[in-house]
This record gives C-alpha cells, structure tokens and sequence, in this order.
C-alpha cells in the first residue's frame, strides 16, 4: 500500500476515461433526456478548466476508450505535437481564454476529431461492440505509474475517472478485475460516472473495491454540474466531503468459460477461476479435478441456475476438486 | 511554506478593500481565477459547486455536504469567501454567488467573452526575439542588484530610483543623517531570508501601497499583477490591450525585473518567470539562479522547465554537527549565509561554516528569528537532504530556538496591581476571578496582591466593585 496521507499543498492528477462509443452515443442522442457526445464533450472540457483551476500545478489526462481500441487524446506525443503545429493548427492565439486551458481544450479537441475521422482501425475485433475500458484502464494506470516515478517527492495524487456510456462487457472481465487490484495496490480511487445506460456491474465493483465515487446520471443534459459537485473534488477535499456511493453495488462476476454474468457457479479451488458449467480440467491452471459421479444435470444445461444441481464433493476445500461458488 | 506566506500577504492586502473594488476587480476573468486560487481547498470547492446553481442555497444544505470533522473547515472557508465578497446572503438567508464573479469565472473557464484579460500575444514576429535563458538571466540579474544593494556587496549597478524608493518606504531600508546613502534594517534582514516569490510579493504590495499615493487606479494594478501571473513564460505579448495606467506600470516593473521590454516604448513585452510564478506559489527563480551557478547554464526551455518541477533549487547541507556546506559561489547567497552563519573555508564551488551561538545570535540582533533561519535552511536544503525525514537534524533545529529563547528570559506586559484587600473572600473571589478569565499574571494570597493584565483591568474592576457593594448590601 502506498502512502495515502494528503495534504492540501498536494498536485492532482485526473486520468479521465472518456467512452467514445459512438453507437452508445448515438443511442444516448435520441434518448428520452438527449445528450449527444458533442455536447458532452463540452461539458467535460469545462469540467476540465475547473479541474485545473483550482490549483495551478493540477494536471489532466485524457483517454479515449473506443470501439476496439484505446487512445490518448491529452497529452499527445511529442511526434503528433510537431505534426499539428507543422500543419499550421493551434496558430490562434486568443487574449480571453487562459492559455493553459486553451492548450489542453484544443488538443483534446484535435486529438477526438482524428480519432472519429480514423476509419480504418481494424473492425474485427469489436466484440459485441463495447468499448475498450479494460484498456483504457490499463493504459491510465501505466501513466500514473511513469508520472509516480517521476515525482520525488510523492507530491503528486492521481486518480481516475470513468465517463461510461456502454454495457457491460463480459469479455473483458478479467482484465478489467486485474486493473481494478492493481488501481487498489496503488491506492487509487477509480471514479465512475454512468451518463447513459443501464447498470454496469464491473465499473459499480471498480468504484467500491478502490473507494472512488459512482453515480448514475439521472439527468444528461445537467452532466456538468453532476462532475463539478461530486467528481470534481481533489483527494484532500474528499477527507471533509460527503460524496455519493453506491449502497448497493452488483457483485456479480463474469466466466471464464462462456464470459457469461452468473450469480452462482463454479471456482477452482487452486486458481479461483470461475466457470459457468462444470469441466473436469480447469481451463486456467489446469488442475485435474477428482472423478466423482455427479448427479445428472437435469438436462437443463445450465447448473448455475439452481443449487440443487451443485455437483460439489463433499470433501471441499482439498485442491484438485470443483466447488460451488455464490458471487452475490 | 512559501505558499502559505505568500497566500497570507495577498489575502491579507485583498481583505482590506472595500466592496466595490472587489465589484471592478471581478469583472477580469483572470484575476477571478487568482483570487480563487487563494481560497482554501473546501472553499474553491464550494463555489465550483454552486457555480452554476442560480437560486440561492441555503446554509443548512451546504453544511450538509460536509462531515462533522469538516465544519471548522468549512465554517472557515465560507468566512473567506465572505470576506473576498464572493459569496453574498441574500435577504432569504441563502448564499449566492457574486453576480459578476460568477459570470466572469464562467468566462474563465468557458473561455468566452471580450475582456481580453489573459494577454494578448503579439501578431507579429519580434525582431528581437529574445529566449528563455535570456529571460531568466535578465530577471535574476535585476532581482539580484537590489538583494545586492541591500547587503552592500558593491559589485553591482546601484538600482533605479524608483527601486530605491521603494525600499526606503517599506521600511526595508533607511538613511541616517550622519552617513549618506541607504542602511539596511531589521526588517530588511528579515527580507532577505525569504524566498523569492515572498519577496517579489513584499515588494509588489509596498508597490500597491505607493501606487495609491500616486493616484494610480488600484484596481488596474492589480489586474495587471493577477493577468502577469496567467501569463506564458518566453512568449511576447502586446502592449496595446493595457491601460494607460499599466504601460506605466511596466517600466517600475522592468526595473524589478519581472517583465522585459527592449527598450521604453516598445511595443511588445515579455513577462519573466518572476511574473509567471506569482500566482502559483513555486519560486522558479532560485532553480534559475543556482542553476547558473554550477556553471550548467539553462540552455533550454525543456530542461529548465523539467528541473523546475524535480529539485527545489537546494544547495545547503546541514549535519548534526552544526556544520553546514552550501554548493553555491554566489556572492549574493555567501552574504545571506553569512548573516547567521560562521563562515570557515570557500571554494571554487562550495563554501563551508558552523552554526555557533555567536553566529545565530548575532542574527537574532539583526532581528531575524529563530523561525526565519530554519524556514531558510529548510526551503534550500539539498536534494540529498529531502530524502531524509526530518529535513534539518533535530538537534540543530532544537538549539537554535533554545538559543533564540536565551535572549527572551524577561517579558514586560502592562498591568495592574491590585492590592490592600480587606476581606480574605473578597480577595480569594476576585483571584479565582481573573484565573478563569486567564489574565492573573502573579497573585499572593497571604499579601493580598495580585497582578492583572492591563486588557483586563476594567472587567475587574467592575467585577470587584460590584461584589463589594454587595457585600454591603447584605451586610
């Protein structure tokens, strides 16, 4: 665990996972309570400026988590930095908008209309056509590593914020669940803030397990003034502040097998992965499970669903054996 | 440290003013964004908050976004903000946000609006274009040539007359009938401990001072000091979006060597990193210095910009054995040194002293305290002293004030002595009396004489007059 004291001389970094999903954009535009990503994007800069207004040294980062893969929008390579001034881009400059916020603004500006013009990104690996938040999470944490070994003086005090506006992907449990650990090890809260769609399980457990804030936008179009009220607060000002949380989070996990959502299934009792349907060999470590005559599935295929299809032998815990798990 | 002092001078000066400097003052985004960034860390929260909320909120409702461990916190944070005129009560016993301060604040943050408060930068390419290293050589060198008048190394120009103005109003320095030319005082000594953005701020405030003297618009100087602080360091900005009053205000502010400017009436100016730290609290300019020292001259923006951020520009060693090494051949620093320090050995790059009684005590004839030496030894410490914790050894820390309490074994206080008592119980009430109210300096019960602070003598009285009277009421 790392020190976690803060103080109020402290810097902060805000590592900001934007989901750039256009089809949940798109979605999201024609809702009921319509909120467009242009919009959003809007909102989000401000929050930003306000962000790096309360302190002179506060730092942001920008991630784009998109359909398939993930990109930074701030800070840009120092290539992609000579390859826009070259092209004559970032020429204005203007005696009402502080330059430091008009840097940042205009870089993630210019880094999302590149991103949403790319087409030629590789469309097969678009799973169910979630974004790529594992990603982005992994992608954030190795920023705030490198820019951690970077300070002395433990001076600088990260953290993580997720504007998500897709599903679930089961797919990507595992990774998400590692970046989740590893963001706990390092003490860092990951914040979440759901601005469109239904519950999302993973990013609910990510909030709870490092201690972040989660909230689910009621209301989009005042998004603004959901960031600036609750995600808005620096680690120190967390210490005095009541903030929302969720009371209730979905605990559920995902399989290994069929990444599948389950209440109830199957673990490994060495390696802890968890398994929709019983197999004899553990898919992840490969540890043969002991041979005992199981009870009939009932033909229902899915054993997860009730109890009284648990095969579990009755000498539990000992290695080499499959027992039932409850994740809820 | 340096933040907190500076933080304290200019919020200090900011109280003073009265409501309709603060209305004027918050029509310039950029000195909204500086004056919030004063605030401390729940009150920027708070007006974030309710930035955008247009009713009022009541007060029960903020104090409800806070834990109970928070209330002081918060109760002092909303007392600022009253204070900067930033939150107001309206009739209904709710606290809105200042009309103006929040659509400028907006602006600050949207990037909206005509106000052209953040500088303009020139169009045109400077002929001269001058760089960074340029810039920090300029600024080190006109800061320097006042800090070195002030110690009387004579080995640089004598300042310009404003400059030694200035320093004679506040009190930094003075003349004595029988010598000519300026002597340092007390406070002068005092100043030269600081880092260099108290200083800068010192001098700034004695400037706002005099600038009122001279009829200058007050609220166009501090503008134009809170948009230097927005400023970005290396690139040249126009004169043409400043006041009358602010051209003005450029050439005092080239002799301290805050901004640079080719030559009067140019049209274009460069801020200096001395303007750009303003608001930020870092003192820049100490890396710059020390930096030149060693002989590794700040080429490049890159490095400079990345050493400002690692190391905080320290050069002294301090060992529990009171000797201390300072890696610097500056002669403006040896001088400063050598205010509190015996001074034994230099060399080409480094110098080397002691720390005795006489040295701190001499010191402490100057004026300076015990607590100005060891912000000093603390704020310049060695990078290879920051990795340890404490910074400074204990002992050293330890002796010095021990020393400083040597000199301070006799207090005067004004006071009253009370006495010839005819009652013991009148006597023994009117001591329990004065405990409670915590200003019995000495009493003695047999005596009957007790010794009370002079604040305190009316309560007293009026407490001792009226027992007695009653006494006889009874009696």
């Amino acid at each position: 665990m790392l020190d976690t004291a803060t103080s109020e001389d402290d810097t902060n970094l805000l590592v900001t996972i934007v989901d750039t999903n256009p089809l949940a954009w798109q979605q999201s535009a024609t809702a009921k309570i319509p909120l467009s990503l242009d919009d959003a994007i809007r909102q989000i800069l401000i929050f930003f400026n306000a962000h790096m207004a309360l302190k002179h040294d506060n730092k942001v980062a920008a991630i784009a988590s998109h359909i398939g893969h993930c990109k930074f929008l701030y800070p840009v390579t120092d290539a992609e930095t000579h390859r826009r001034q070259a092209n004559q881009y970032k020429i204005s400059k203007d005696a009402n908008a502080y330059p430091n916020f008009k840097d940042v603004n205009d870089d993630i500006i210019e880094s999302l209309r590149s991103l949403m013009l790319d087409t030629d990104t590789p469309q097969k690996n678009l799973n169910d056509g979630t974004s790529m938040i594992s990603g982005a999470l992994s992608m954030a944490l190795c920023y705030i590593n490198r820019i951690m070994n970077q300070d002395d003086l433990g001076r600088i005090k990260p953290r993580i914020l997720v504007l998500s506006v897709s599903p679930d992907s089961p797919y990507q449990y595992i990774s998400i669940m590692n970046a989740v650990f590893s963001a706990q090890k390092m003490s860092i809260p990951i914040d979440v803030c759901k601005v469109y769609g239904g519950e999302v399980a993973f990013l609910q457990q990510a909030s709870h397990i490092t201690g972040g804030v989660y909230l689910d936008v009621e209301n989009p179009q005042a998004l603004l003034q959901y960031l600036l009220f609750s995600f808005l607060p620096e680690r120190y000002a967390r210490n005095y502040l009541c903030l929302p949380n969720k009371e209730q989070v979905d605990f559920r996990a995902a399989c290994f097998c069929h990444k599948r959502i389950i209440d109830i299934g199957y673990v490994c009792s060495v390696c802890l992965s968890i398994f929709c349907s019983w197999s004899p060999v553990c898919s992840t470590c490969r540890t043969k499970f002991a041979f005992r005559a199981l009870p009939p599935l009932a033909g229902k295929g899915r054993p997860a669903i009730s109890r009284t299809a648990s095969p579990a032998p009755s000498a539990a815990a000992s290695p080499g054996s499959s027992s039932p798990m409850s994740t809820t | 440290m340096s933040v907190i002092n500076f933080k304290t001078n200019i919020y200090d000066y900011l109280e003073t003013l009265p409501i309709f400097t603060f209305q004027r003052l918050f029509q310039k985004p950029a000195t909204c964004l500086a004056i919030f960034r004063l605030l401390p860390a729940i009150g920027r929260q708070i007006v974030m908050s309710i930035l955008y909320v247009e009713n009022p909120i009541s007060l029960k409702d903020i104090q409800s976004w806070v834990y109970k461990d928070g209330h002081k916190k918060l109760q002092e944070a909303l007392h600022k903000l009253s204070k900067l005129h930033i939150l107001e009560e309206t009739p209904e016993k709710g606290l809105i946000v200042n009309s103006t301060f929040r659509l400028e604040f907006k602006n600050a943050l949207s990037g909206g609006g005509e106000h052209q408060s953040f500088g303009l930068p020139c169009a045109t390419v400077d002929k001269h274009k001058v760089d960074i290293a340029f810039l920090d050589h300029f600024a080190s060198t006109q800061w320097e040539a006042i800090l070195h008048y002030m110690v009387g190394t004579t080995m640089t120009k004598r300042p310009s007359r404003g400059v030694l103005n200035l320093l004679q109003k506040s009190d930094l320095m003075n003349s004595t009938a029988s010598e000519s030319g300026l002597h340092i005082t007390n406070k002068g000594f005092q100043f030269l401990l600081q880092d260099v953005n108290t200083q800068v701020w010192a001098f700034l405030l004695q400037y706002l001072d005099m600038a009122e003297m001279l009829k200058m618009d007050l609220v166009e100087v501090l503008n134009f000091l809170f948009q230097l602080g927005s400023l970005e360091l290396g690139q040249d900005y126009s004169v043409e979006t400043l006041t009358e009053t602010q051209q003005q205000m450029l050439e005092d502010l080239g002799d301290y060597g805050i901004v640079y400017r080719r030559k009067k009436g140019s049209r274009r100016f460069y801020p200096t990193r001395l303007a750009t730290t303003l608001t930020s609290g870092t003192s820049a300019l100490v890396t710059s210095l020390s930096k030149k020292e060693t002989g590794t001259a700040a080429s490049s923006a890159m490095i400079a910009a990345a050493e400002e951020s690692h190391d905080e520009g320290g050069f002294l060693i301090l060992e529990t054995n009171y000797r201390v090494y300072a890696y610097t051949e500056s002669p403006l620093q040896i001088a400063v040194l050598n205010l509190f320090i015996q001074l034994k050995s230099r060399f080409p790059n480094m110098v080397s002293g002691v720390i005795t009684r006489e040295s701190v005590r001499n010191a402490f004839l100057n004026g300076i305290t015990a607590d100005q030496i060891i912000s000093y030894l603390q704020t310049h410490a060695h990078p290879q002293m920051r990795k340890r914790a404490p910074l400074l050894p204990l002992t050293v820390v330890d002796q010095i004030r021990l020393w400083e309490m040597e000199r301070n074994r006799v207090e005067d206080k004004a006071a009253y002595l009370y006495k010839d008592f005819n009652v013991q119980a009148d006597f023994d009430a009117a001591e329990k009396y004065a405990k409670d109210l915590d200003v019995l300096l000495w009493s003695n019960s047999k005596q009957r004489k007790m010794v009370i602070a002079q604040e305190a003598h009316e309560t007293l009285r009026t407490y001792i007059k009226r027992r007695l009277a009653g006494n006889r009421d009874t009696g």
